[in-house]
């Protein structure tokens, strides 16, 4: 007689042990939180601690006029009452309409120029990216003296060379018509190789059999740059714009410091410098804090703009 | 990646625990920045900190290893007699002129306890109650001895910075540019005009005839101040009431207008701004500077041949020059306010010799300046420290003359500042500027609180 073993009551199914194993009262899916918390928390403390707290502050103090020496006197809107009142602010924010206005297409049509070009497969091809590269990661500090001299107006180079081409020199920086034309040039030279590079990481990700295809139907370059690569680097574009755009409202302190020192007569002194200055050369840090803030508004509506014009980087199809 | 399924056996992270991981990360995150935050000023036990923008360092030049070196000096023979210590806190200048530094560290409360300050930066600080009162700590006639290079550090009867040094502005050039263009010391300007002639004569493609700074800045009023009260005028009169809006103002921007609109005065400075090399190149035959400038020529250009002179007058003027310089302060508000106000006296404000001969050591020996105290002055003459046919001049001629630099605060300082932008760079009306700038230093004037703006 064959015995059949009765079953083990004591011994726990493989379903009821991984239950147990569990935390009474979290499923998969908020464990799935948690772990995705967990990850995010280095980042999210970082940014609550370094971004938004300061930023928080920074806002707080806009109400108070601080006088840099520990007081703190609140004014409530004061400061921004000041603000729309101020001549030099509103200059200031002009210019730096003006700067972004010419730097950011400028920048993105070289940029992307520059990244057609190395993306070419030709001999030394690695040398010439690099060299391109190289602003990019020289100090703006230096990168401002370099200019400065390049640009001097009686042994500078770039007169030296105007001169021996037959034309008078210029006094690029000692001119308020010219000094903004020149930060914008050199930020373009400085920037240029970063954003060459993310157009050529964006230009790689395009297949070439579209190309192929394209010129098998008789599209020259220019047709194919129209259909295939244009429309598809668009969220390369989406990010270049979003990114130079607002790096142009909140840098270029240090080359303007360097370069011009706000002037001639405030011509360079975009808002950046001029709430700079009001907090670190004149202490009127509640004052700064209240520009710093409304600058901010201004970046976060720009940004709208852009992600609203370019509908955030995105495909026709909604990829 | 997040695995499914595979956590059978491992115990899950209760609430508890996961809170606590988290405030852990927070803490762990927070960390450096808090403990940056302590590290600032103070934060050596019971030692004082002077920061400065001369020493300790090493340099090439021999004039800063010697500026270093007097600074290092005075510090370790206070420290030998004294029981509060003091240690030297060498910021570089630009980062100290034009950083974030120094107002970070007041404005979080952790200011240096003894500091070097400048004329314009006065008020800022005195307002702010950061300025100790060093009058207790000096005697009557080490005050007396100071005269009127206290003037502008003074509110009332009390002393709240003393003086190392003061530093006259002159115009230097070029002998060699001058020979070239057959000009002799004969031909040396006496009015605007001759300045403006001469300049044009000298000038060249590569060398520019008579340079007045550009950069707008604290630095540039203060060398333009000279050109107005040689006509008479100034920012506030005698009863403090704006008196900016004047004839002689606007003869003053008039004056370095007229300088660059005819290309006699460059745009911007020659050289980036290296007096030496710009001399030395060539590239300069006339330019404004300060009794620094000689003890930089001995340095780098030893064997260059160089004058001074007097800055010129306007029709119907009276001499005037500004006279710089930076002093001493102690922190109010800093560890021990008491040790580093009398640290200040000791250095510099005391009658004792070792404080006179110590002023005298920095203005003819370390740098090229004037002593703000009589005796000092008249010690470092004895000495030999003005026997140079230059440091004669400035001595003798130029000083004179001079005015101290005003103390005003950053707005005034700001409306005088874009006139003359405005005017000498931008080519903007003058008698605008000038009306422009005054109702914005007048408006200032009626709501400022605070000592006295003159």
């Amino acid at each position: 007689m064959s015995s059949v073993a009765a079953p083990d009551r004591t011994a726990t199914p493989a379903s009821e042990s991984v239950r147990r194993s569990r935390p009474p009262g979290l499923s998969r899916k908020h464990r799935e939180w948690v772990a995705a918390g967990l990850f995010l928390a280095p980042d999210v403390i970082g940014l609550l601690l370094f971004v938004g707290i300061p930023m928080v502050l920074s806002v707080a103090m806009s109400f108070f006029q601080v006088s840099g020496f520990g007081s703190y006197e609140w004014v409530g809107l004061g400061n921004y009452e000041r603000m729309m009142n101020d001549p030099l602010f509103w200059s200031s924010m002009r210019i730096t309409g003006l700067y972004v206005v010419v730097l950011v297409p400028v920048l993105f049509c070289v940029s992307l120029g520059l990244g057609l070009l190395v993306k070419q497969k030709l001999p030394g091809m690695g040398a010439y990216r690099t060299m391109l590269f190289l602003p990019y990661v020289i100090s703006l500090v230096v990168v401002g003296l370099l200019w400065k001299f390049m640009l001097d107006d009686q042994v500078g180079v770039v007169n030296r060379a105007m001169r021996a081409a037959g034309f008078d020199g210029r006094s690029w920086l000692g001119s308020p018509s010219l000094a903004l034309g020149c930060v914008i040039a050199v930020m373009v030279w400085v920037m240029m190789g970063y954003y060459m590079i993310i157009f050529l990481a964006g230009l790689q990700e395009i297949p070439n059999e579209y190309y192929e295809a394209a010129r098998l139907d008789g599209a020259g370059p220019w047709t194919a740059f129209r259909t295939i690569t244009w429309p598809l680097l668009r969220p390369t574009s989406f990010f270049v714009v979003l990114m130079a755009t607002v790096a142009a409202i909140t840098g270029g302190l240090d080359l303007v410091f360097v370069l011009t020192n706000g002037g001639p007569a405030n011509g360079t002194a975009l808002a950046i410098f001029y709430i700079y200055q009001q907090a670190f050369g004149f202490g009127e840090y509640g004052y700064a804090a209240a520009m710093g803030s409304f600058l901010v508004l201004i970046m976060v509506i720009c940004s709208a703009v852009v992600f609203k014009l370019t509908r955030g980087g995105r495909f026709d199809d909604g990829e | 990646m997040l695995q499914h399924g595979n956590d059978a056996g491992r115990p899950a992270p209760s609430r508890r625990r996961l809170l606590t991981a988290m405030a852990g990360a927070g803490a762990a995150a927070a960390a450096p920045a808090l403990l940056s935050g302590c590290g600032t000023a103070q934060a050596k036990g019971g030692r004082l900190q002077f920061w400065n923008f001369y020493g300790p360092q090493r340099s090439p030049d021999p004039a800063v290893n010697a500026q270093s070196a007097w600074f290092v000096d005075m510090v370790k023979q206070w420290n030998a007699t004294h029981r509060t210590q003091i240690d030297l806190v060498y910021i570089p200048q630009p980062t100290y002129l034009n950083g974030f530094k120094l107002p970070s560290a007041f404005a979080t409360g952790e200011g240096p306890d003894i500091f070097l300050l400048s004329p314009g930066d006065f008020l800022r600080y005195y307002n702010g109650g950061v300025l100790a009162d060093l009058t207790p700590h000096m005697d009557k006639e080490a005050v007396a001895d100071y005269g009127s290079a206290l003037d502008s550090r003074r509110v009332g009867d009390k002393v709240y910075a003393l003086p190392m040094e003061v530093e006259p502005l002159a115009m230097f050039y070029s002998v060699p540019a001058w020979e070239k263009a057959g000009l002799s010391e004969a031909d040396i300007p006496t009015t605007w005009d001759q300045m403006l002639d001469i300049g044009d004569k000298l000038r060249s493609g590569t060398r520019a005839g008579l340079v007045f700074e550009t950069n707008p800045g604290y630095y540039q009023n203060f060398t333009w101040y000279p050109w107005m009260w040689q006509g008479g005028g100034d920012v506030l009169d005698e009863r403090g009431d704006v008196a900016f809006d004047s004839a002689a103002t606007r003869q003053a921007l008039q004056f370095w207008q007229d300088a660059v609109r005819h290309g006699i005065a460059p745009r911007t400075l020659p050289a980036a701004g290296d007096v030496i090399s710009g001399f030395k190149a060539g590239n300069v035959a006339m330019w404004q500077q300060g009794i620094w400038q000689v003890s930089s020529f001995k340095a780098y250009a030893p064997d260059f041949p160089y004058g001074v002179f007097k800055n010129p007058l306007p029709p119907g003027g009276t001499y005037r020059t500004a006279l710089g310089g930076w002093s001493f302060c102690a922190n109010a508000k800093g560890r021990d306010p008491d040790a580093a106000a009398e640290f200040c006296a000791w250095a510099l404000g005391s009658t004792k010799d070792e404080s006179v001969d110590r002023m005298v050591e920095w203005c003819t020996v370390a740098k090229s300046d004037v002593a703000p105290r009589a005796s000092a002055l008249e010690r470092g003459a004895a000495k030999g420290g003005y026997d140079s046919a230059t440091m004669k001049a400035f001595k003798d001629d130029i000083f004179p003359g001079g005015v101290a630099e005003p103390r005003y605060p950053p707005v005034v300082y700001k409306a005088i500042s874009d006139a003359i932008q405005g005017t000498m760079l931008a080519g903007r009306s003058v008698a605008v500027e000038t009306e422009r700038a005054a109702e914005s230093i007048a408006a200032y004037t009626r709501s400022y609180k605070g000592a006295s703006l003159i």
